[in-house]
């Protein structure tokens, strides 16, 4: 049809068009949004960071702070408390593992990850031992909501320490000195003995040089002699320390089965769960030990995984799927490793899965066979979808 | 021989429901997803013992079960009806204006006539009128006004769309004040506009009346598991019907050949070719970076230059240690502002300033899936642009997000006093964080403004390659129901095309 649009009936259609007519005058093509975009969110969010490491800082016996800078540029911003995901390769593993970064959000010229090597652990073993300045590694940009909210955590902050969970501490802790903020904090940091305490000298020098920090050292296994507070930190220890608990905020973060114990002490006080923000830190030690795993089934359980389309393998019922996964060199995306951040998920065609407390489940997820690969436990033969 | 019949790119709304539509017609299609699950907005994660949706506020378009409506029926062609279960919203809304109003509508076309006629007893029968005006410019809109449009005659569309034809293209400012004398109660009855990100003086008439009536006559619904169980169900169909998906894998490039789609590539370098793509990617994406030619699209980024970049978000989602009566809450979905004044409420939408308007979705009301027993999970949300974010620091971003989150608080305890005591989790959401999750300039989330200029009977389709399709919010309204129809239309038009070929061959 050639002349009039028959939309010209319609009140309002031709001044509609001839708004059009006007706007193109100063409108544009958006022909830079789609790399404006992309560099907005990799300033701020980027999926891998390529990192190199500027220098090994030997802490204690076991325990090395890894300095990585970018030779990219400058680092992301992150929370203080956040981590990133490690991405290494072990034995020809491709694998990762989510480190806290200890140093302070202020200083963007690098990330400092302290890394605690565990006696049967798969990679803190290969940091600890192994790595050397200027060796390349990759990570994800830093993530995770374990940090000081300012909506809602207020003034009066606890940290339960074990270990290298010092680490996010030390981060807060540098972070409120930085930026001066109206918070008393008060780290309660348990060691096994005194020549295991990470960042000694430096929380030292930061209670010396500020009012709003109180840190408390508790040893589990004192060497003869040791004067100060030992034991656990448990209910009676954490009452002592922080009574009236009512309007604190506490962070827990340890070791497994410290956060597992520290839990319930802190239940015991009276402290409302609201309060309590534990950082996740792996997947079960004893999956066999948690609610719903069949008694039926042994942790030493051969299963066989299918990988739909593409392979199958042996693996046993009791070692995490995304674990299983990467031995037998299949990749996931994965971040935290604990069952949080879902980056790992995976559909169950068939068989049955055991997903513990930790498989932060999505309830549509639980219906239609998803899965977090990093908490799940195959408990027969299973077929997935990767 | 292609290695599918058609690929299609994102799996958000438009997406998923495009694929579903094009494999269970007949088509072996790939979906690509960069992200690691099925949904683009429509999706929900979990903190704690809470899982947040992330953007569905109020299902429209569905129809009860007696009485199905047309997303009711696009679902059971796609197989997902019986794989999710709908909740009923029996309020619209409330809309709260301290000092000035306080009142909730509920979710009938009668409820909400016999609800205003109370409060504006003088205005009792151009309320009537009004709401009779939205049915049938509804009516029209979907069903008379396409078929004059094909008939090509004018008087046709005028005999049959007389209601579009006088008000469908005006603005929802202009209808309202042809009606009503109070302000409150057009701002009442305007109170959806936020769902459109225009205010009232911009948006086209039939947009808002529309609106209006599908969630009055159809009812608004919440999905049990937020929309990321109907995302969920909508790939089960896909699956179920021998789709491939590959999640985790962004595409990178559109191939062509000839002028027309060929390929796609991956960002992992993988080729697949094909002959049909459907984009669920922004148009601006899918001319200006996926497109291998870009020259192709000449004449539709000639025709960005007509559009403005659509509105974002800022939203907090929270789980509260309390129920919803605590906090006095009857209806899910609670307009709160300090004005009546939507042009106001939505300049604020430009800047950092203190909002003056916002929506509080407490989705416990209707949902009591997503926390645990005697707790809740509400998003507050206000529209805000992408724009401002460009002038912040990476290093300012974070402070920046936590000082507008308190502006925002402040605002919704002016009719929910002290619910930020009850804070048990929280997160935020900037346009920022819009643009991360959905790809889209400034975050957006509707599309381009939806202004009358937009309007899809003011607008030409512009379709530059064969076998190009986008789906999704950036070539029609944005929403949920309007990008799951959007999704399902375009398969059609591409299975229709593809049988007439097959049966000419």
């Amino acid at each position: 049809m050639t002349g009039m649009d028959i939309r010209s009936v319609i009140d309002g259609f031709d001044a509609a068009r001839s708004r059009i007519e006007d706007m193109v005058q100063d409108g544009q093509d958006f022909a830079d949004v789609p790399a404006k975009v992309a560099g907005r969110i990799n300033a701020l969010h980027p999926k891998r960071l390529n990192l190199v490491v500027s220098d090994v800082i030997v802490e204690t016996a076991t325990t090395r702070t890894l300095r990585l800078t970018s030779p990219d540029g400058g680092l992301p911003p992150f929370l203080a408390g956040q981590y990133v995901n490690l991405f290494v390769t072990v034995d020809g593993v491709n694998t990762s593992r989510p480190y806290a970064i200890s140093s302070a959000p202020q200083d963007r010229g690098h990330y400092d990850l302290t890394v605690r090597k565990i006696g049967q652990g798969f990679v803190s073993p290969y940091l600890v031992d192994q790595i050397q300045p200027g060796a390349h590694l990759t990570s994800t940009g830093p993530m995770g909501s374990f940090y000081v909210n300012p909506i809602h955590h207020g003034r009066d902050l606890v940290f339960l320490a074990g270990g290298s969970g010092v680490a996010p501490a030390i981060s807060m802790i540098r972070d409120i000195a930085a930026r001066q903020l109206p918070v008393r904090f008060h780290l309660i940091y348990g060691s096994r003995r005194s020549d295991d305490v990470i960042f000694d000298a430096a929380l030292r020098d930061l209670e010396d040089q500020h009012d709003f920090l109180t840190v408390t050292r508790v040893m589990s296994e004192p060497e003869a002699g040791y004067k100060d507070r030992t034991g656990f930190i448990d209910a009676a220890l954490i009452s002592d320390l922080c009574t009236p608990l009512d309007r604190k905020t506490v962070y827990l973060c340890g070791p497994p089965a410290m956060n597992t114990f520290c839990g319930a002490e802190l239940r015991k006080t009276g402290m409302p769960d609201k309060r309590v923000h534990i950082e996740a830190n792996g997947p079960p030690v004893a999956p066999q030990l948690r609610e719903g795993w069949p008694d039926t089934t042994s942790v030493d359980q051969s299963v066989t995984v299918t990988v739909s389309g593409r392979g199958s393998f042996q693996t046993t019922a009791g070692e995490p799927l995304l674990n299983a996964l990467e031995r037998n060199g299949y990749e996931a995306e994965n971040a935290c490793r604990s069952g949080e951040c879902s980056l790992c998920r995976v559909k169950v065609l068939s068989g049955e899965v055991f997903s513990p407390s930790e498989a932060k489940l999505r309830q549509s997820d639980r219906r239609f066979g998803w899965v977090h690969s990093c908490v799940a436990y195959p408990l027969s033969d299973i077929e997935i979808l990767l | 021989m292609k290695d599918f019949d058609a690929i299609v790119i994102g799996a958000g709304n438009g997406g998923l429901s495009a694929a579903v539509a094009l494999q269970r017609g007949g088509m072996q299609t790939l979906l690509l997803e960069r992200h690691n699950i099925p949904g683009g907005c429509a999706t929900s994660f979990v903190r704690g013992d809470y899982e947040f949706e992330v953007a569905l506020h109020q299902l429209s378009g569905l129809g009860t079960e007696k009485q199905p409506a047309v997303l009711r029926h696009v679902f059971d062609s796609l197989g997902v009806t019986d794989k999710v279960t709908f909740i009923e919203e029996h309020h619209l809304y409330r809309y709260a204006v301290p000092g000035v109003i306080d009142i909730t509508l509920p979710a009938s076309v009668s409820g909400i006539v016999q609800t205003l006629s109370t409060e504006f007893p003088e205005e009792a029968d151009a309320i009537q009128k009004f709401m009779d005006l939205c049915e049938v410019i509804t009516l029209e809109t979907y069903m008379a006004l396409p078929n004059a449009r094909r008939s090509g005659d004018p008087d046709v569309l005028k005999r049959n769309c007389r209601n579009f034809v006088k008000y469908g293209l005006k603005s929802t400012q202009d209808v309202m004040d042809e009606f009503f004398i109070s302000p409150v109660l057009k701002a009442v009855l305007g109170g959806y506009w936020g769902y459109a990100g225009q205010p009232l003086d911009r948006l086209p008439f039939s947009d808002l009346g529309v609106m209006l009536y599908a969630y009055a006559a159809m009812k608004p619904w919440h999905i049990e598991g937020g929309s990321q169980a109907l995302s969920n169900a909508l790939l089960e169909s896909f699956l179920e019907a021998g789709g491939d998906v590959r999640f985790n894998c962004g595409a990178e490039k559109i191939l062509t050949e000839g002028g027309g789609v060929s390929a796609v590539r991956t960002e992992h370098g993988d080729v697949f070719t094909c002959n049909q793509v459907v984009s669920n990617a922004s148009s601006v994406l899918t001319y200006n970076q996926l497109l291998d030619r870009p020259e192709l699209a000449k004449n539709a980024r000639e025709d960005f230059k007509s559009r403005r970049m659509g509105v974002s978000g800022f939203v907090l989602y929270m789980g509260l240690d309390c129920t919803p009566e605590d906090l006095g809450l009857e209806a899910a979905t609670n307009f709160i502002a300090t004005t009546i004044d939507d042009k106001q409420q939505y300049a604020r939408s430009k800047g950092f300033e203190d909002p003056l308007g916002c929506l509080f979705t407490c989705y416990t009301v209707g949902d009591k899936t997503m926390a645990p027993q005697g707790k809740s999970v509400a998003a507050l949300m206000c529209l805000q642009y992408g724009e401002p974010w460009d002038s912040i620091a990476p290093e300012e971003y974070a402070a920046t997000k936590f000082a507008y989150a308190e502006k925002l608080i402040a605002l919704a305890e002016n009719v929910i006093p002290n619910f930020r005591q009850h804070i048990e989790e929280i997160e935020i959401g900037t346009p920022v964080t819009m643009m991360r999750y959905l790809n889209t300039p400034g975050g957006a989330i509707y599309g381009f403004d939806q202004t009358i200029a937009e309007h899809g009977a003011v607008r030409d389709r512009v379709r530059p390659v064969d076998g190009l399709h986008l789906a999704g919010s950036w070539t029609g309204m944005g929403g949920f129901q309007p990008t799951y129809q959007a999704g399902a239309a375009v398969a059609a038009s591409i299975l229709r095309k593809q049988n007439t070929k097959g049966n000419a061959a």
